[in-house]
C-alpha cells in the first residue's frame, strides 16, 4: 500500500493570465483521487483573483474560479486567501468591505480571507507545499 | 523546520518580490527558522543608497534593513550575480553572506520558496 500524504498547495498566479489555477486544480484532483489529503488551498500574491465571484467568462471557456470552488466545496478542502495579496487587488469580503467602506464585496463562496499565518500552519502541518506560480 | 525564501526578480518590477518578503517575515513572526536568498537579477535589491521617489514607491533597502528586526536569520546572496551587477563592495548592503553555490545552500533547507 502506497503512503499517503497531505498536503498544501500554494497558488500564486492569476487565472487567464498564468496556468498556475489550472495546473493546480489538476494536480488537486489527482492527488484526492489517489487517497491523498488536501489540509488547504491558500492563495497569494496574484493568485488572489481565483477567488473572485465576479469573474464571467464566455460559457464556452473554462470557468477556473467556479471550477475550483465547486472542488473545495465538494471536497470540503479550506480554500484561504492572503488578506494583504487580496486587499491590494480588490478582492474582499463583507468584514473587509465594512471595514474600509467599500461598495461591494466579492469573495466567492467557500473561499475565506485570513492571514499569512495559515500558510505558516501550513509550512508546519503538511507533509508537502507545493508552490502553483505565474511566470516569473 | 527551516525555510529559505529565494527572490530571483529584480525589485520594483511587480510586488512579488515584496510579497515574499512578508512572507519571510510572517515566518519569523511565528518563530520559525527563516532566511533569504537574493540570486540571479534578485541581487539588486542588495544596492544601497537606492532612490524610489521618482515611481512613487519606497525603497526595498528599507523593507529588508527591517528583517533582522523580524528576527530572520540570515541574508545571502549569489556571489557570481553580486559580481556582475555590483563588482563594488561598497554598493551593496553590509551584513549579506555571499554564496557560491546555489545548490548547496538550497539541500540546508527543509523548505524552500521561490518568490511567485
Amino acid at each position: 500500500m502506497s503512503t499517503k500524504l497531505s498536503y498544501t498547495l500554494v497558488i500564486t498566479g492569476a487565472p487567464w493570465a498564468s496556468q498556475a489555477p489550472q495546473t493546480a486544480l489538476a494536480f488537486a484532483r489527482a492527488a484526492v483521487s489517489a487517497g491523498h489529503r488536501l489540509d488547504r488551498v491558500f492563495l497569494y500574491g496574484e493568485g488572489v483573483h481565483l477567488a473572485s465571484s465576479l469573474c464571467a467568462p464566455p460559457s464556452d471557456e473554462p470557468h477556473w474560479p467556479q471550477q475550483w470552488s465547486d472542488f473545495l466545496s465538494d471536497n470540503q478542502i479550506p480554500g484561504v486567501a492572503c488578506v494583504a495579496s487580496a486587499l491590494r487587488r480588490g478582492l474582499v469580503d463583507e468584514r473587509e468591505q465594512n471595514r474600509y467602506q467599500l461598495p461591494a464585496h466579492n469573495l466567492r463562496s467557500p473561499f475565506e480571507i485570513a492571514g499569512l499565518g495559515e500558510w505558516v500552519d501550513g509550512t508546519l502541518k503538511s507533509d508537502r507545499v507545493l508552490y502553483f506560480h505565474g511566470s516569473a | 523546520m527551516t525555510t529559505l525564501i529565494v527572490i530571483d526578480q529584480a525589485p520594483y518590477g511587480s510586488w512579488a518580490g515584496r510579497e515574499a518578503l512578508d512572507m519571510v517575515f510572517s515566518l519569523a513572526a511565528f518563530d520559525q527558522p527563516a532566511a533569504l536568498l537574493f540570486m540571479g537579477n534578485g541581487v539588486n535589491w542588495l544596492r544601497t543608497a537606492q532612490n524610489a521617489k521618482g515611481i512613487g514607491q519606497k525603497t526595498v533597502e528599507k523593507n529588508l534593513s527591517a528583517a533582522p528586526l523580524f528576527g530572520v536569520e540570515k541574508i545571502f546572496a549569489e556571489h557570481e550575480a553580486c559580481k556582475r551587477f555590483m563588482p563594488d563592495t561598497n554598493s551593496r548592503l553590509a551584513d549579506i553572506e555571499l554564496v557560491a553555490s546555489v545548490k548547496d545552500l538550497i539541500t540546508r533547507y527543509d523548505h524552500v520558496v521561490f518568490a511567485g
